[in-house]
């Protein structure tokens, strides 16, 4: 049994254990090798029940991606469905449903990220600022609770407050504006209204992170420059953000990964009430044509073209960030 | 055009249509197409149907045999759901021994509702009087479409499954029910049924639901003479309190007053909700259907729908539709019309009952259910309404089971199918006597537990099989009283639709095009022209791109069919 584990277990991790020496850099020979399994045995086994999920719950499924190529049919399998080669893919480039959803979600995306990313910052130096514990221990915990909600709920709120028939607008008919704006259902406003609603949903969430960051910003330097005349400004010019500045590539760069992939639920639960015009993205139109409609081969077609297109997305920010000297996903 | 005719003129087929064995595959036959012809379109694919010719449907299909313990205080007319104000105090036991064997089966059906935990009392009275271990798991109706595909695909189905006919499309059904299903012709055809009294009960329309590839398959749940997809219901109570009183609804033009005059979102009552789903009834519009010139077209070519389109866009431009509607947030659209926020909406002939009094009088104490006749758009001529099939629903057996199993799960099933007034009825339906409910005057009344259990699991075993539908509502006669006066006086305007009850297999190549995604889909072109967001000429141009995209091939495919149907009609 212990045997079988540990072979089990050196199998799997090789590849970890090759890329640490070569990380590194040092010219590993093949006893120094074997001393470094022995060290990191521990560490090792720890990682296998996340490789264990990563190959049983993401490699695995990926096998599927074939039925892209294939006219897939339901009880032929991928084993026996008819091969297209790129049929799938040119009609993908052709629909015009397609290449709008692309078009949508690269723009909410964008507007997103712009208009997001720097919430959480500001919020976690103001709170930060803040010199009562009590105070400060309330605000994050009820900036960070709408985290814990579903999509489905936090339209809903959004819903009662701003909807046709909302509080708002009822409040407003109540006092002669006779036809009110309807917020929920205007497409030119919804990717504000998606940011909004992602911000009151995540960025108590995301702010703990940069809380964890400037916590470890030493008030040395704080006070440094304070002896030497440093206002609140330049302090935060000089000391706070630039300390503040690994992590923050960092979390654009995971961010850019979930850039095609991002808000599934939020879209396919607004998608009736702005139209497939404002809401339709890459992930709803894949749904729509392969799990709805049975059009398997021409959803996975649209899954694989996500995938690949985040990678090289994920891969190309990565490579700026070490452009411009900061570590990024991992150390070159 | 001979048979363009007849489709199109709701009585002649309607009348004969109940009953017998004769007049329903005489039905039948006008739209049956034999299997494995060359279809004549340029399809250029056979054309594989559900059902075959005339002779060969009447040795496929289960010989009918009327059953009625009691007569309904509502008989049927033109194929009208019977009803009764009270219940039988006398209850006819319909099965005189034990169906099971001691069998155990699995089985899979939709619930919308709170699922009850397995095995509940309720369970375990209803598998002691089946004498075998039926363990149904009831699955999230809202999402089952999307468990059914993986279910086949993985052929991980249950030895019993619930798949409603309009799900049935996305698994490419005729090849599931060859590779994965139980053929059942061998136990029911003609009458072989016999031995299986309450199954031979159930209207031919329904079993002819469960035809695939001239072999039967299916059981038939909740069939009905008399089903058409939508009424427009509203609320008589609220319109009563307006000083409008009954309005009567001649045409489309009636309702776009009426809806006016009741519309005020100041006071937070909006005068409808989405009816566009309704729309097809007034406009007199099917899927597939003839053009005055008698060529074949889908509903989208049609300019009945694009005056349904207009129409809904207006309405919701002047405002007289619900917020929420609009949106297309449609989870609280009961709870909007319970509480008054809505007044006319639309909605399925099952809403009309006594827990739907129940709830809406909880919310309101003057809460009355009323529904308008039906009415043409023009309001020239009588009504056309085309027929939705004798019933959506029907459940499979696995191909796995072995005979003798087979045998075993018909005896059960025409346990299941025991009609109303029969004891078998009784216990699927309320329970046991004095644990799930007690006897009042009115009938049965479900307690705390009954309602729990026996309340919340009905569907689960209707879903496998029951039979044709009645109509009780216990404690609310004047609920029976204009729901089966209202089907009465409007049954007579149905038709049956062309392909009516007719599942046909499309070839693979235009499976994708049937599924007629841009009509289909969540947000659909029909719903955004509604909601302004496009035009009639965005509808145009995607009807054009479906059309090119595999529509017009599908079309060639259908009139194939078409043909071989008129060739078999005339033969």
């Amino acid at each position: 049994m212990t045997r079988a584990a540990a072979t089990g277990v050196a199998g799997t991790a090789t590849p970890v254990g090759t890329l640490a020496v070569g990380a590194i850099g040092v010219a590993g020979t093949r006893p120094r090798w074997r001393v470094r399994l022995r060290r990191d045995r521990a560490l090792l086994v720890m990682c296998v029940p996340a490789l264990v999920l990563l190959g049983v719950f993401g490699y695995a499924p990926m096998l599927g991606l074939v039925m892209a190529f294939q006219d897939y049919d339901l009880y032929d399998g991928i084993l026996h469905s008819p091969w297209v080669g790129l049929a799938n893919f040119q009609q993908l480039f052709t629909d015009p449903g397609f290449l709008h959803a692309f078009w949508n979600t690269l723009m909410l995306f964008s507007v997103q990220l712009v208009l997001f990313f720097p919430v959480p910052i500001a919020l976690a130096i103001l709170l930060d600022s803040l010199m009562s514990r009590r105070i400060r221990t309330f605000v994050q915990a009820v900036v960070t609770l709408p985290h814990f909600f579903s999509f489905v709920l936090v339209v809903t709120i959004f819903n009662q407050v701003f909807g046709g028939a909302g509080a708002l607008d009822t409040f407003l008919r109540s006092h002669g504006v006779t036809s009110p704006f309807d917020f929920m259902t205007d497409p030119g406003t919804f990717k504000f209204l998606v940011t909004s609603q992602l911000i009151w949903k995540e960025a108590g969430w995301s702010m703990i992170v940069y809380l964890a960051a400037l916590a470890a910003i030493s008030s040395e330097l704080h006070e440094a420059a304070a002896v030497d005349g440093a206002g609140y400004w330049r302090r935060l010019v000089h000391i706070t953000l630039p300390g503040l500045k690994g992590i923050t590539v960092l979390l654009l760069i995971l961010n850019l990964g979930y850039a095609l992939t991002f808000g599934f639920e939020q879209m396919l639960i607004q998608l009736t009430a702005v139209g497939p015009g404002a809401a339709q993205v890459i992930t709803t139109f894949s749904f729509e044509n392969g799990i709805v409609a049975g059009n398997y081969s021409y959803g996975a077609a649209a899954g694989l073209f996500l995938g690949a297109t985040s990678v090289i997305l994920i891969l190309g920010a990565n490579k700026v960030a070490h452009l411009f000297g900061e570590d990024g996903l991992y150390r070159k | 055009m001979h048979r363009a005719a007849s489709h199109d003129s709701p009585l002649d087929s309607r009348i004969s249509r109940r009953g017998f064995l004769t007049a329903t595959a005489g039905a039948a036959g006008a739209v049956a197409a034999a299997p494995l012809l060359a279809a004549c379109g340029s399809g250029g694919a056979p054309a594989k149907t559900g059902a075959a010719s005339t002779g060969l449907l009447q040795r496929i299909l289960p010989q009918y045999k009327s059953s009625s313990l009691f007569k309904p205080d509502y008989p049927s007319v033109d194929g009208s759901t019977p009803a009764y104000l009270s219940y039988p105090s006398n209850l006819v036991r319909t099965v005189s021994e034990i169906p099971g064997a001691g069998g155990s089966y699995s089985a899979i059906t939709p619930l919308w509702g709170t699922i009850p935990s397995a095995n509940n009392p309720f369970d375990q009275a209803v598998n002691k009087a089946l004498g075998a271990s039926v363990s149904v798991n009831p699955a999230n109706g809202n999402n089952y479409s999307t468990i059914l595909p993986p279910l086949f695909s993985g052929n991980k189905i249950p030895d019993w499954i619930q798949v409603p006919t309009f799900w049935a499309p996305p698994l490419n059904f005729g090849q599931a029910a060859a590779d994965r299903l139980a053929d059942l012709t061998p136990y029911l055809a003609g009458s072989k049924i016999n031995k299986y009294p309450n199954l031979a009960a159930i209207f031919s329309d329904g079993w002819q639901a469960g035809i695939w590839d001239d072999k039967l398959y299916g059981f038939p749940s909740y069939t009905a003479g008399f089903n058409v997809g939508y009424q427009l219901y509203y609320r008589a109570d609220i319109l009563q309190q307006l000083g409008i009183g009954t309005p009567a609804i001649k045409s489309i033009n009636d309702l776009m007053d009426l809806a006016k005059q009741v519309n005020d979102p100041k006071a937070k009552r909006w005068a409808m909700g989405d009816i566009f789903g309704y729309l097809f009834q007034p406009y007199n519009y099917a899927t597939w259907m003839l053009d005055d010139k008698g060529n074949l077209i889908t509903q989208w070519e049609s300019e009945a729908i694009i005056e349904a389109m207009n129409w809904m866009a207006k309405a919701i431009k002047a405002g007289y539709v619900h917020p929420d509607q609009v949106a297309g947030n449609y989870g609280n659209g009961i709870t909007e019309f319970y509480s008054g926020q809505m007044v006319i909406v639309s909605d399925g002939m099952g809403a009309w009952n006594a827990a739907d009094a129940q709830k809406g009088q909880a919310a309101n104490k003057n809460y009355t259910r009323a529904s308008f006749d039906f009415f043409s758009a023009s309001g020239s001529g009588a009504p056309k309404v085309p027929l939705e099939a004798a019933t959506a629903w029907t459940s499979y057996l696995n191909k796995r089971l072995t005979p003798s199993q087979i045998e075993e799960v018909l005896r059960i099933a025409n346990y299941l199918a025991a009609p109303f007034g029969s004891y078998e009825y009784n216990l699927l339906n309320y329970g046991v006597e004095g644990v799930d409910y007690t006897m009042s005057g009115t009938g049965p009344q479900l307690n705390a537990s009954g309602t729990k259990y026996a309340g919340s699991s009905v569907s689960t075993y209707n879903f496998l099989v029951s039979p044709n539908n009645t109509m009780f509502n216990a404690g609310y006669p004047q609920v029976t009283k204009a729901a089966a006066s209202w089907a009465q006086r409007n049954a007579k305007y149905g038709y049956q639709p062309l392909f009516y009850e007719l599942n046909v297999t499309v070839p693979n190549s235009l499976s994708s095009a049937n599924a007629m995604t841009p009509f289909s889909q969540t947000s659909n072109i029909l719903y955004e022209v509604a909601r302004g967001r496009a035009t009639i000429a965005d509808y145009q141009s995607t009807l054009a791109t479906w059309k090119r995209n595999g529509g017009d091939k599908l079309k060639a495919f259908y009139e194939g069919v078409l043909t071989q149907q008129k060739k078999l009609g005339s033969a």
